[in-house]
């Protein structure tokens, strides 16, 4: 699209509120709109799908207050002078494969997480689906990568010891008069994009699978290369793999700026002082177009996107083993999404949703009703039987998509020594293994790294008392006691097991952080009874009074001082 | 030893009422408590009120324990500590219940179950409270453990959603411990505690109670800053003309209680929907037989003795249940016999015509057979010829034999004159 072509529509759409102009091979937009909504519809206008000519979309929304970045209220030297050969920026799904991938290489590799734990951005907020690429044609990174990553999976997650589930998935049709077109659709993706396991199955085959899917579904494209992970466990393991082969991880560090000389990151300054890399590696989600300012490389943007899941009591997870979702019933309501559907968790909840929502607010996790309803109103129509009743929590996520709606993973246009993993999102969680691969050899490449002979793959998690035999059970409580003292009851989660996340390679000790390793808190009664007694846990493994002891960031203390009583009465 | 006629899961007062009596009632009784000490919710529950019409006295919840646990010593219970049920089989003589605890995995072979297992608090995302995720949200239950069992200040500012009694004590705890509660909210038009909990703990102490009121939303990234509070209409709904935000550290939700009954589920106890405990008989035996639920698991209850008295109940019948499964008498038989089929007899069945299958080990001529009752013959029957592969059939009426618990029954052959 020419330029001129961009800025008549513009003009017919915004007056002479936004312009477009070509600069540096992208489209930058100026200008000033008051809705949110209208600043990502005129970036939409100008993208390309897939494009390498990014949108810079620097439109100055003027309806709210500018957001700013959370910040770790830590701040200290630690890091001053540090020199590693790579510096990840972003304890996510990417940077943290990445770290693990990299340390295959003789290289002093240091992660920053500017929050107190990993995955506490959209990699952790997500549905944990392993997707099969059924939506990709060709063209696309995502689709470059979809499908080499979906097979990697098994191997990936038994190498780090977290449960992954194919439980295939159907998108299920309700009229048989479509079958015809989504042959031909199905019969394209199989043979021309390479989705190789999808193929059509009809209502009968679907109810004798599923039973409490809608009985009115004529058919559905079926992919059984559709699995499950936990998405913020598959992170954590992967940097305590990076950690376990010598990468380093900095939690509560966040980048404030960069020094940038003649198109090399000379130093990049944190709230832990100065670091001084060869190269970065932005992995930064929805601040990835920050970073990338910073670095003096901004060639796109990022327009935040929330989805909203909720996740139902494990009753309702017998009700449904797969991943099923409608096609053709729509969310009510502006909505840019595959659709969300009902997911099988590997921890046998079911999850529902998510829905997509263009937020100006890159940070705002905060769940509200009517995505719940839209989602449950278009989830019911999947299964008939799915109940609001059920839904013990729901979280929100924000992905960080580009206009072009595509990866960008590249080497700086401008400076350097700065590889750009940005606009990761759905399926960024499926790609990430293979993502992780091509990245760790461009930065090794780059740096001529030799391998690192002691590398490890294998990372062993902790015992996972409830899911054992009664005999390796008790065996292990033999060893040791604290394993038969049960501190969640809904999840099973024993003191013994709590001991052993607060000693593991990344020690995360937030009732938050000990709720993401174990799932204390995540069951039905969602912390109720076990949340005082994680505290206390904690509080005895650092030595601090419960007052010290925080649910995830410094300032987000469990409870304040003593009762007048005085003391901690037991 | 790992034999019970009556296993107690839950030591709060339903299970130490069950314990108690079930052991008056000459059973063997078990009791699992998964906590370090005994005495359930009533632990943190420091306020008084409780025992008035059971002792005539307003105890502390403490206090209304220790009278429990004092009966408790005089028995011979065995009780076990930070021990937790991790599943419940059905077994030929009754359950067995699996437990870990310290010591190890064990597992108890039992006649009989008593399920105290209590009640959670329904929790803020289950009344649909959006926002963000800020430490500072809490159950009132969970406030109670902070404040009354660990000794801290859940908050120093906040709102209660809920006029339930848990809501209203806190309110009162709270304020004692010098919080300020700013009100508690209710969303329905009449408050849902006690009436006497209302003057003792808000009108005491001018926490203002706003019925038709709901929390809608909480603010805050780490620590709650603030809650969105709206008034409802009659079907519930909040009215957006309303909305306020109050700043305040934290929101406890006293919102309501649900039996806890995943244990039952699991192996096929049928519950009511509207109680979200056991559908149970009059002796408040579940839908599985020799499963007994009592307390605040059965149903929520407003006072403590009424969770005892269920307790009692339960305890009483499991006893008698256990005891009656005792009745079981086995047929002996001599080793004339390849086998005989049924080989026991439960007295407490209708034994009026039971079928015997029996089988000689040899061929046999003109033979007796004989059946004795603590050595008393009570019948004999002659026959020509007996031969392994032909099976014998014989109906009898047992009851009119006398047989009694401990009985000897015994069948046996003999060459007839």
């Amino acid at each position: 699209m020419k330029i001129r072509a961009i800025n008549r529509k513009l003009k017919k759409q915004y007056g002479n509120a936004v312009n477009a102009s070509y600069e540096d091979g992208c489209i930058v937009l100026r200008g000033n709109l008051d809705k949110w909504d209208d600043v990502v519809a005129a970036g939409m206008l100008c993208a390309e799908p897939y494009s390498k000519c990014h949108v810079v979309n620097d439109i100055v929304f003027t309806g709210a207050e500018a957001q700013k970045m959370r910040m770790p209220s830590l701040k200290d030297k630690a890091l001053e002078g540090d020199k590693p050969d790579v510096l990840i920026i972003g304890g996510g799904i990417s940077g943290c494969s990445i770290a693990r991938e990299l340390s295959r290489f003789k290289l002093d590799i240091l992660l920053l997480e500017k929050e107190a734990d990993l995955a506490l951005g959209a990699s952790g907020r997500n549905d944990g689906e392993v997707h099969p690429g059924i939506d990709l044609s060709r063209g696309s990174l995502k689709h470059k990568y979809i499908r080499r990553a979906n097979r990697m999976y098994d191997a990936v997650c038994a190498e780090l010891d977290i449960p992954f589930k194919r439980v295939g998935q159907y998108a299920c049709f309700g009229k048989m008069s479509w079958l015809p077109v989504v042959w031909l659709f199905v019969q394209k993706r199989k043979y021309i994009d390479g989705i190789d396991d999808a193929k059509l199955v009809l209502g009968s085959k679907i109810r004798k699978t599923e039973p409490n899917l809608n009985s009115d579904f004529a058919f559905a494209i079926s992919n059984p290369s559709s699995g499950c992970v936990s998405p913020y466990n598959l992170v954590i393991a992967y940097a305590e793999n990076a950690v376990a082969n010598g990468a380093r991880v900095s939690l509560n560090t966040a980048v404030t700026g960069m020094e940038v000389k003649n198109g090399r990151i000379n130093a990049v300054m944190t709230n832990r002082g100065t670091v001084y890399p060869k190269i970065v590696i932005n992995c930064a989600g929805v601040f990835s177009d920050e970073v990338a300012r910073m670095a003096n490389d901004r060639f796109f943007s990022i327009h935040p996107r929330r989805g909203t899941n909720s996740i139902l009591d494990k009753k309702a997870g017998k009700r449904m083993g797969m991943i099923a979702s409608v096609v053709g019933a729509s969310i009510p309501g502006k909505t840019r999404t595959k659709g969300g559907g009902i997911l099988h968790t590997v921890h046998d909840n079911l999850l529902i949703g998510p829905d997509a929502v263009e937020t100006y607010e890159r940070e705002n996790t905060a769940t509200s009703p009517d995505s719940i309803e839209r989602v449950f109103a278009k989830q019911k129509v999947t299964m008939p039987t799915l109940s609001e009743k059920d839904i013990i929590t729901y979280f929100t996520g924000v992905r960080a998509p580009t206009y072009e709606e595509d990866f960008i993973i590249e080497w700086g246009r401008k400076t350097e020594n700065i590889i750009h993993v940005a606009g990761i999102q759905s399926p960024g969680l499926t790609t990430a293994p293979a993502v992780a691969e091509d990245v760790a050899q461009m930065a090794a490449s780059a740096l001529k790294a030799e391998k690192n002979e002691s590398f490890n793959p294998v990372r062993h998690a902790p015992p996972h008392l409830a899911a054992m035999s009664d005999s390796e059970r008790a065996e292990l409580i033999k060893q040791n006691p604290d394993y038969g003292v049960i501190v969640c009851r809904c999840e099973e989660v024993s003191r013994g097991e709590i001991l052993d996340a607060l000693n593991s390679p990344i020690c995360v000790p937030t009732v938050d952080g000990i709720k993401k390793r174990l799932r204390p808190g995540m069951g039905r009664c969602q912390g109720g009874f076990c949340s005082p007694l994680v505290t206390k846990i904690i509080a005895e493994y650092l030595g601090v009074p419960l007052s010290e002891v925080k649910k995830s960031s410094e300032q987000s203390p469990i409870v304040f001082e003593s009762v007048k009583g005085g003391g901690e009465n037991e | 030893m790992n034999n019970f006629d009556v296993t107690v899961i839950g030591g709060g007062p339903a299970g130490l009422a069950a314990a108690i009596k079930a052991c008056d009632e000459g059973a063997r009784v078990l009791l699992i408590e998964r906590e370090e000490r005994l005495g359930g919710m009533l632990k943190q529950c420091i306020h008084d009120g409780f025992g008035l019409s059971r002792f005539g006295e307003r105890l502390a919840g403490p206090e209304y324990v220790e009278r429990f646990m004092d009966k408790l010593s005089e028995k011979t219970v065995d009780v076990r500590l930070l021990t937790f049920v991790t599943r419940i089989e059905k077994t030929a003589e009754g359950f067995c219940v699996v437990t870990v605890s310290r010591d190890g995995l064990e597992r108890i072979s039992t006649k009989t179950i008593v399920l105290a297992t209590g009640c959670r608090e329904r929790t803020a995302k289950q009344v649909f409270i959006h926002g963000t995720r800020p430490a500072g949200v809490f159950t009132a239950g969970t406030a109670q453990h902070f404040t009354n069992r660990l000794g801290v200040m859940p908050t120093k500012k906040c709102v209660i959603l809920g006029s339930g009694d848990i809501g209203l004590i806190m309110a009162r705890r709270l304020t004692l411990e010098g919080a300020k509660v700013l009100g508690v909210y209710e969303i329905n038009p009449t408050p849902s505690g006690l009436t006497r909990n209302i003057h003792q703990c808000l009108h005491d102490y001018d926490i203002p109670l706003y019925l038709s009121h709901t929390v809608t939303r909480v603010f805050g990234a780490d620590r709650l800053e603030a809650v969105e509070i709206c008034e409802v209409d009659e079907s519930y709904k909040p009215i957006e003309s309303t909305k306020v935000r109050v700043d305040c550290d934290a929101l406890i939700v006293s919102v309501g209680l649900i039996p806890e009954n995943e244990l039952a589920e699991s192996v096929g106890v049928e519950l009511d929907s509207h109680t979200k405990g056991p559908v149970c008989d009059c002796q408040l035996m579940t839908s599985v037989d020799g499963i007994f639920s009592c307390g605040n698991a059965l149903h929520v209850n407003d006072l403590v003795d009424f969770v005892s008295a269920s307790g009692e109940l339960a305890g009483l019948s499991a006893a008698h249940y256990a005891k009656k499964a005792q009745c079981k008498v086995n047929i002996k038989i001599g080793n004339e016999f390849l086998y005989l089929v049924p080989q026991q007899l439960d007295l407490n069945a209708d034994n009026s015509r039971v079928t015997f299958y029996f089988r000689s080990k040899a061929v046999r001529e003109k033979s007796l057979l004989r059946l004795t009752v603590d050595g008393q013959e009570v019948f004999k029957r002659v026959y020509p010829f007996l031969r392994p592969p032909e099976m014998q059939q014989l109906v009898l009426n047992m009851d009119k034999f006398a047989v009694q618990n401990g009985s000897d029954v015994r069948f046996s052959i003999e060459v007839a004159e």
